[in-house]
């Protein structure tokens, strides 16, 4: 392949100043520089700046039989927009407008590269009243990618995944033709999904393998004027579990219900390695800090239902203090990021303290995290912790329930050391087995898999439905251009 | 405690808390890029580096990046790249010199990083990263080397002749040729806005301060050094040193933000030349004067402005609230700050040599911030650092906002 000839041509389509092959530029795109998967190798980037040019550069792609790699941030935890195949990286953050908020049907057309920066400073700006579901990961993290990939938000009580806050989807095609999926298929609403079939399916958790999203509807949420949020403590993981889903399943306005670990909490405390507790639990420290965000529309209606969480949280035996009174509890040096989180403290997110509390401060980060059934989060827990605890890391577990206590997530950070070798090597070790342990409770979903964790997915479906997902990876992708060797439809 | 039911919604800030951080690790200033490099790869790229984060709004922060877009120009893209070389992942070559020096030095970006090291401390393995570019030969970029060239013979960047640099004293500026006070003009002011420099003697004047002008004054070594070429800045700076001591010098106004921070930090810290000397910018001389009352605005001036933060004197220095009080107090002006202020001002684009090595960028940087100003209904962008003024002048189209330094507005308030 004569990259400075491809470079030439895409640079009629982009204009020569927004497609290098400059061995700086490349760098960048190579790793994920959060996990511990090893390099890829970009051998073209290229930041066109519509959906015609993103199909240009498909077009170019096919012509060449070479790969392409759809790209926002390139962080994620399984990184999973790392250039296996070498080839193209199609950087879409020239590609960060916001084209329409709907206030009457609650939603926003964004475009492929918009970053949660981007959504929120455009909507905190032009409409106020509204707000959108926003990750724990940083605002220069893409929205629509993070959707597509199954990422979940400070309203995944009330919504569910980042899937399921998805109205339609404008996509290249790895052939190039531009399709459209949704309401937006046949009128010029985005309002959702329904009724037509439901094709936005073929690009939801395909790990950018099937096509390239140039715009969304994503659904935006009215800012209710009574908020709360509780963040009760109690000794033990078993302790608290069973009152989160007693109170998932009692309404309440709850819009967020999650609960971390004390690990998880010492990085959001931003502790440098030398100062975290590998095992708190053994020092005495509470291991189970929940978080309930409860929203109302009127005074009397918030005062209710604060009333009801806090008497199912005194049935397990448990105060729930409020965030602001829990962040103050902590000597202001040791708060790190904890009260950038809740309004109350001054936070918002997306959250700009991602290099402190995911990786203590050694810049790496991976995680095993999943999808999961509410029988299995301190099973979850107890499997993983047994395991950073034997490998002396502080296990750091996090675990939402999502969509009116349906379903849950699960996962376990493991931090690292970035330039040191041993301790990626020991990283890698870990998350192999964390997985390898959980995958034994049945239900457990990894959900942003590495590479070696979709060999397993492959290994564990329905041979018949495994079958139908190559068969239609092929379809959308005869040439097998479109980010080579990730995703359950690779071969 | 709180009463929880009581509490409404409320939009959080989403300001910077760095304070909040433990075990921080400190490290010395100044120091080359191998110094740092154990600190470089704690960056993820994950971008907050991009956006101030502020209650009146989330807006990008870093010329740079806007402009070239690719994550190299971002200080999480140039973290990792600095990683990169440090670590031997990746090799100098001239673009990657080329990136670095596409970059105001602005420091905007640092102000967002949460990480404690990066936060405190990326600002000076981007300076270290051009020395060493220098080092190797990658930089300084081709028009920097030439201003360079000049100053050695002209002692300024401007292509001008040294014997010209006082010709905008007119003749009713008096001055004390015994004074241990001397105004000190730098390049900008004395070539490209006179209008400053009279301004500021004519103030001078009017509060009957004992000053004089050197008229052998030298460029300050501001462009050389923030183009990384160390040796050849001390070396100017050694002789500003000499001259200043042989003349006896106790005290320095300054008008110009560059020069302000080159004297009072660069000359110390960096190059180890502890002159003694009080160094004093403009806004900060005439805010002590209006705390002792001892200066008279005799004009109303009636104009409704915006103050644009040079980044030499607020993220460089951390000055921000003098030039506003001192514009604050003068009658007639209203001052409606931008979106973008103090710490997260956009940086107007004429810094760290990107004027002359990278018009397009420079413009760029300038453009948007005179639409920044032009949506809060200001009628002018008041700044107090000529080498701001000069920009805005040059890309100020139609004459459809003014623009003026501080000092032309005290001097205008002040006469009577």
């Amino acid at each position: 392949m004569n990259n400075s000839s491809i470079v030439a041509e895409l640079g009629k389509i982009v204009g020569d100043r927004y497609v290098s092959e400059e061995p700086e530029i490349q760098f960048l795109y190579h790793y994920d520089f959060i996990t511990a998967e090893p390099e890829g190798k970009c051998d073209i980037a290229i930041m066109p700046e519509t959906a015609e040019e993103v199909q240009e550069i498909v077009k170019i792609a096919n012509k060449y039989k070479i790969p392409i790699v759809p790209w926002v941030s390139g962080i994620n935890f399984g990184s999973i927009a790392t250039p296996r195949k070498g080839g193209i990286v199609v950087d879409l953050r020239r590609m960060n407008r916001v084209l329409e908020v709907n206030e009457d049907d609650m939603y926003a057309l964004i475009e492929g590269g918009t970053t949660w920066a981007d959504f929120k400073g455009y909507l905190d700006k032009h409409h106020p009243n509204f707000r959108a579901g926003v990750t724990f990961s940083p605002p220069g993290t893409g929205v629509i990618p993070s959707c597509l990939c199954y990422g979940m938000f400070d309203l995944g009580m009330l919504g569910g995944t980042g899937a399921e806050f998805l109205n339609g989807l404008e996509v290249i095609l790895p052939t190039g033709e531009l399709i459209r999926a949704g309401s937006c298929s046949l009128t010029d609403y985005w309002y959702g999904r329904q009724p037509l079939p439901d094709i936005s399916g073929l690009f939801i958790g395909w790990e950018g393998t099937t096509g390239i999203v140039t715009k969304a509807a994503i659904k935006i949420w009215p800012k209710l004027p009574y908020r709360t949020d509780f963040l009760p403590f109690a000794a033990r993981v078993e302790d608290g579990v069973p009152m989160l889903l007693k109170l998932s399943k009692a309404g309440l306005g709850i819009v967020d219900l999650l609960m971390t670990n004390m690990g998880w909490a010492q990085s959001l405390q931003c502790f440098d390695q030398k100062s975290v507790a590998i095992d708190p639990v053994s020092l005495g420290l509470p291991d189970f800090i929940g978080l309930i965000t409860t929203e109302a529309y009127t005074e009397e209606q918030h005062k209710a239902q604060c009333d009801a969480i806090k008497k199912i949280c005194r049935e397990y035996g448990i105060e729930p203090l409020t965030a602001d009174v829990q962040v103050r509890n902590f000597p202001k040096s040791m708060r790190g990021v904890l009260g950038h989180i809740f309004p109350i403290t001054g936070g918002q997110m997306p959250i700009q303290f991602w290099g402190c509390w995911n990786f203590t401060r050694g810049g790496g980060g991976e995680w095993i995290g999943c999808y999961n059934s509410t029988r299995n989060i301190i099973k979850y827990y107890d499997l993983s912790r047994e395991i950073c605890l034997k490998h002396g890391k502080s296990p750091q577990y996090y675990c939402r329930i999502m969509f009116g206590g349906h379903y849950c997530v699960t996962r376990t950070n493991v931090n690292f050391n970035k330039n040191d070798p041993e301790d990626i090597k020991k990283t890698r070790q870990i998350l192999k087995e964390i997985h390898d342990a959980v995958q034994k409770l049945e239900g457990t979903i990894m959900y942003k898999p590495p590479k070696w964790v979709v060999q397993h997915h492959k290994d564990k479906t329905l041979p018949e439905t495994r079958n139908l997902i190559e068969r239609i990876k092929k379809f959308l992708d005869p040439n097998n251009i479109m980010n080579p060797g990730q995703g359950i439809g690779d071969d | 405690m709180v009463k929880e039911e009581k509490i409404k919604f409320v939009d959080g800030k989403g300001i910077t808390r760095i304070e909040t951080v433990p075990d921080q690790q400190k490290l010395d200033r100044h120091k080359n890029l191998e110094y740092y490099k154990d600190i470089l790869y704690q960056c993820g790229k994950c971008g907050t580096c991009r956006t101030g984060y502020q209650e009146e709004g989330w807006f990008r922060v870093c010329p740079s990046g806007e402009f070239g877009k690719f994550e190299a120009y971002y200080l999480g893209g140039k973290n990792l790249i600095s990683w990169g070389i440090t670590s031997g992942r990746l090799d100098w070559t001239e673009n990657l010199a080329n990136i670095f020096y596409q970059c105001s030095v602005c420091l905007a970006c640092i102000q967002q990083c949460q990480i404690p090291e990066i936060h405190n401390y990326a600002g000076e393995w981007l300076m270290a990263f051009r020395e060493e570019a220098v080092k190797k030969g990658f930089g300084p970029m081709p028009e920097q080397k030439k201003y360079t060239d000049h100053i050695s013979k002209e002692h300024n960047p401007y292509m001008e002749k040294h014997k010209d640099r006082t010709n905008w004293i007119t003749s009713n500026i008096k001055q004390s040729p015994n004074a241990k006070l001397i105004y000190f003009v730098g390049c900008t002011t004395s070539y490209r806005e006179k209008s400053v420099a009279i301004a500021t003697a004519e103030i001078l004047n009017s509060l009957q301060i004992d000053f004089r002008i050197f008229k052998d004054e030298q460029c300050c070594g501001s462009p050389v050094y923030m183009t990384g070429q160390t040796e050849k800045a001390k070396k100017i700076a050694e002789t500003n040193v000499d001259f200043f001591k042989n003349e006896g010098i106790e005290k320095i106004i300054t008008s110009c933000a560059g020069c302000y921070r080159t004297l009072k930090e660069t000359y110390p810290k960096k190059f180890g030349l502890d002159h003694g000397i009080e160094i004093l910018h403009l806004p900060e001389f005439i805010q002590e004067k209006l705390k002792n009352n001892e200066i008279k605005f005799n004009n109303n001036l009636n104009m409704k402005t915006t103050y644009h933060d040079p980044c030499h004197i607020g993220r460089h220095m951390g000055i921000y609230e003098p030039p506003r009080e001192v514009l604050n107090s003068i009658p007639g002006i209203e001052l409606i700050e931008m979106p973008r202020n103090k710490q997260n001002a956009w940086c107007c684009g004429s810094g760290g040599g990107v004027r002359s090595a990278f018009k397009d960028l420079s413009s760029f940087a300038a453009n948007e911030r005179i639409e920044e100003a032009k949506e809060t209904t200001a009628e002018a962008i008041v700044s107090c650092c000529p080498f701001c003024l000069n920009q805005f002048k040059t890309n100020i189209k139609n004459d459809e906002i003014k623009t003026f330094d501080l000092s032309e507005l005290i001097n205008k308030a002040i006469k009577s």
